[in-house]
């Protein structure tokens, strides 16, 4: 299936399969006021997907759902509810083998049950994109925001993004297939967003006209043949047994390894122009720099915002991708920083760790605040953080009430 | 991406297990363009510069893959007939003394119990075929991508042989030179190309061409 | 792909290895009335296999391949385990899962093979031990039978996990002993078989590979039935004789000693109505054709 002569031909539900670049940047958008989980509904009813299954976890539950009413009305060819996440990734992982574009949604626990499968689909190169909706891992048990389990996520060999609004996160669901399916990357994609945060909260996303849709997935442009009987070399595995091979040395299997990271940094030359770069920056010559990902730059946006009123400038990194990393656009953005600040949604402040081993002079990140298990963050914690750090005295948020 | 410089790709024996061209910096070339020891350039310098290396070689070698290999379509079929005139093309215009070889690589499984390097290549140790034949250029075309990296990465760790590659898709950064978005119509220019330089190259003139690559330094490019 | 496809350029086929040009002119792919009786004459399904000389899997593997309808259109799932290293040589697309989840990749691949070929003849089998089987994949095993996903499931009975060194398994006996299960296993030999009955296979058999006429024909009937009725399960009792004591020359025997009547593999055969009645509707077609070809035979 050339996708090129596809172009311009409308599929079943009367959509026009469209350029990718013509779709993400001179389609009319259309301004509508939707939840995150809507949001899923109305990418994935553009995105010409084959196969998404299901499993219920919250907060991702009714975006599973929804997408299930999408397979009903016919803009998805097939859709099920798998039996656990393990299971929902394996069924995943054969659909994608055989060729479909292949989507699915998980959180936390659900993440963690389903954790042997991405090595696999990435050594693989299984281009499935996934969202996950980060929430509290066990134990205690918490169905709120937290982005620890991004941080395992992170040498999966998959490629992981993390959008911070609703736009953000429309636009990159559409974008990630496109990206994930490039036969110089053909990685599979975590798409994350903080759950409920966006998720279940509304807000205005411009979305792309419902009557054009992604170019369809063509399993032959792909590095690794297709396992459906209609390719050579017949005689194939997508996993030969190496290390049970004679005259064969190891190299050959951290070779593959080294291939997959490969295939994350060739994703930047395709990621950059889509996304608009890996990072986002805002007054990075200023001396205090807020920089993370997801809702904590929303609510960094908001503390820099309380700072400025108090006469204090501040900018602001937000990171877009956590792999490929973005290493050198975060040296370039924070060598005038004499302070880094990390606010982060998770217990292990995985993201200032991740800073420390980027920037030269890593005494400059200050990590924090930290909040975890769902605890909001309010931008005046974050003021508070940035204060105290500085030397300035200042009353705890925390003690209003006593 | 902004690189100071890029990783020098050239042939080996470079390392234990040589970096991944691509973790090093090294970026892939756009559409007409291609790329020589991992320096992007128009494309017409790396068909010139491909002939030369297949002229100055002793024995250069082309391994087609599965994909040209089996008639699974039209194109195939096709393709596999401009490979056969380029490897025919070059055995008129080798020069004495040079012994051009045509091996496959007819799948990408681990062979058992043993390889027979004389008639074969596979991905996961192409180095047994290039140390028995002792080939010190070679050319692979009609490989998927990911087991033609696999070949490329193996063989610059371990041997001393130029590698370049005829890629349909985007290229390689593991090859010292590689083509992009390869055709029935690339696969014949370049063959052009071969029979142009014929009586040009002098016959060995290769090892003296990769021995003034190890004298340069193998600059940038930060392993992320 | 069509048996058409499975050709070498012409310019090329001088220079492919002897077993490639074999794969292509003795194969027997879509060669009608193909079987165990190819064994031997035609191995372009098998290459040699690095299993245990005498290993009763490494003969079902080349019945089992003999028999499969269509190779040319067959995509199999394994699982890791003695069978994995089989797969490599194996002349058609293969899956490696990870342990266990078989079953749900298998699923998968069904669902794409269907949406994208629709009409099309796309088999999907699984092969799998019985620990992969019955253990670590129940969940997805039973599972893919709970949804009725059309395709067929093969488990290799050793009745451990032999390529780990001989740890009890579901499938082990009760009383017998191995690594794990130092004072024997303490609950009986799990009844799969039935279980797969009462989950929604349409066809179960429960022999051993001791006869290839007989692996021929559940292979066969197996995959026609999953091809248009529902999920089809074949358990096949292919002994470690490493793990038992034995050695090679045993294996068969101790096959023909665990079916004998009464014995935990005789023969056992479940059927629903509808795979019944789609069976006896095959051979009567199989019938009408053998007659009507000797007709005209007859006639020429």
């Amino acid at each position: 299936m050339d996708s090129h002569s596809i172009i311009g031909t409308k599929n079943k539900k009367g959509q026009v399969y469209t350029d990718p670049n013509h779709l993400f940047f001179e389609a009319p958008r259309i301004p509508s006021f939707f939840t995150g989980s809507e949001v899923i509904k109305e990418a994935i009813r553009r995105a010409s997907v084959d196969l998404m299954v299901a499993y219920p976890i919250t907060p991702q539950s009714e975006a599973a759902a929804l997408i299930g009413e999408l397979y009903a009305e016919g803009y998805v060819t097939d859709y099920m509810r798998g039996e656990n996440e393990f299971g929902v990734m394996s069924e995943c992982a054969g659909g994608s083998f055989g060729g479909a574009r292949v989507f699915t949604t998980t959180a936390g626990p659900g993440t963690m049950r389903a954790m042997e499968n991405f090595p696999m689909w990435s050594g693989a190169r299984l281009p499935i994109e996934m969202i996950v909706t980060c929430r509290g891992i066990n134990s205690p048990l918490s169905i709120q925001p937290d982005t620890l389990e991004m941080y395992f996520l992170l040498e999966t060999g998959m490629l992981v993004w993390h959008a911070e609004t609703a736009q953000d996160f429309y636009d990159w669901i559409l974008m990630g297939f496109m990206v994930a399916e490039q036969p110089d990357v053909h990685l599979p994609i975590a798409i994350c967003c903080d759950g409920f945060f966006v998720t279940h909260t509304k807000d205005v996303v411009n979305l792309t006209p419902v009557d054009m849709c992604l170019p369809p997935y063509d399993p032959y442009r792909s590095p690794v043949p297709c396992m459906d009987m209609e390719c050579p070399p017949v005689r194939m595995m997508r996993d030969p047994f190496i290390m049970k091979s004679n005259y064969i040395s190891y190299a050959t299997h951290a070779s593959w390894q080294q291939e997959v990271r490969a295939a994350i940094e060739r994703s930047r030359k395709h990621t950059i122009p889509l996304l608009g770069g890996l990072i986002e920056t805002e007054n990075v010559d200023a001396e205090i720099l807020i920089v993370s990902s997801g809702t904590a730059v929303s609510q960094g946006r908001e503390a820099i915002r309380l700072l400025a009123d108090e006469g204090l400038r501040v900018g602001l990194v937000k990171i877009k991708s956590l792999r490929p990393w973005p290493y050198h656009e975060i040296r370039e953005a924070t060598k005038h920083a004499k302070h880094i600040f990390v606010p982060e949604f998770n217990v292990a402040g995985w993201m200032a760790r991740e800073l420390k081993a980027t920037v030269p002079d890593s005494d400059r990140v200050v990590a924090g605040p930290q909040v975890a298990g769902g605890m909001t963050m309010p931008p005046e914690v974050i003021v508070e953080h940035i204060q105290r750090t500085l030397g300035k005295s200042v009353a705890t948020l925390a003690a209003r009430g006593s | 991406m902004n690189q100071p410089g890029h990783y020098m790709v050239r042939p080996g024996p470079e390392a234990f297990l040589p970096p991944a061209a691509a973790s090093m910096g090294n970026a892939l070339p756009d559409p007409g363009q291609a790329h020589i020891n991992g320096r992007i350039v128009p494309e017409e310098e790396a068909f010139q510069e491909a002939a030369r290396m297949f002229l100055g070689g002793t024995v250069p070698t082309i391994f087609p893959g599965p994909l040209v290999l089996w008639a699974w379509n039209e194109k195939a079929k096709k393709k596999a007939t401009a490979i056969k005139f380029l490897y025919d093309t070059l055995k008129e215009c080798a020069p004495a003394g040079a012994k051009p070889m045509l091996i496959p690589m007819p799948d990408y499984r681990p062979k058992y119990p043993k390889i027979n390097p004389e008639v074969e290549i596979n991905p996961n140790h192409p180095n047994l075929t290039i140390w028995h034949n002792k080939i010190d250029v070679c050319m692979f075309v009609g490989v998927h991508c990911h087991q033609a990296n696999l070949s490329l990465k193996i063989i610059r760790g371990g041997t001393n042989c130029y590698t370049i590659a005829m890629c349909a898709q985007a290229g390689h950064e593991d090859a010292c030179l590689s083509f992009r978005d390869a055709s029935v119509e690339k696969i014949m220019y370049l063959a052009e190309w071969v029979k142009k330089l014929k009586g040009t190259v002098p016959f060995g003139a290769l090892k003296k061409h990769v021995a003034a690559l190890q004298t340069q330094d193998r600059a940038g490019g930060v392993r992320s | 792909m069509s048996k058409e496809k499975i050709q070498i350029c012409e310019e090329f086929f001088d220079i492919m290895p002897p077993e490639y040009q074999a794969l292509v002119t003795n194969a027997t792919w879509g060669k009608e009335g193909r079987g165990w009786k190819d064994v031997g004459v035609n191995k372009e399904l098998i290459e040699q296999h690095s299993l245990c000389a005498g290993c009763p899997e490494s003969m079902a593997f080349r019945y089992i391949l003999a028999s499969l309808p269509n190779p040319e259109d067959t995509v199999m799932v394994g699982s890791t385990g003695c069978t994995s290293l089989v797969f490599p040589h194996v002349g058609i697309h293969n899956i490696h899962s990870l342990f266990g989840n078989q079953n749900a990749v298998a699923s998968g691949l069904k669902r794409a093979l269907t949406l994208r070929f629709p009409g099309k003849v796309k088999d999907v089998v699984v092969l799998a031990g019985d620990g992969a089987t019955v253990d670590i994949g129940l969940d997805y095993t039973l599972q893919s039978w709970f949804r009725q996903e059309k395709f067929t499931t093969i488990c290799f009975d050793n009745e451990l996990y032999a390529n780990t060194g001989g740890q009890e398994s579901g499938l082990m006996q009760k009383g017998f002993v191995a690594k794990m299960a130092p004072m024997g296993k303490q609950f009986d030999k799990v009844r799969l078989p039935e279980i797969a009955r009462e989950s929604g296979c349409v066809y179960v058999v429960n022999c051993t590979v001791s006869k290839p006429s007989l692996i021929e024909k559940v292979v066969k009937n197996a995959v026609l039935i999953a091809r248009e009725i529902g999920p089809t399960y074949l358990q096949l009792y292919t002994p470690c004789i490493l793990e038992i004591g034995k050695n090679s020359m045993e294996g068969l025997q101790e096959m023909r000693d665990a079916e004998k009547p009464g014995e935990r593999f005789a023969y056992k055969e479940y059927i629903s109505d509808q795979a019944k009645a789609f069976l006896a509707d095959v051979a009567e077609k199989e019938k009408a054709k053998k007659a009507s070809a000797k007709e005209a035979l007859a006639q020429a």
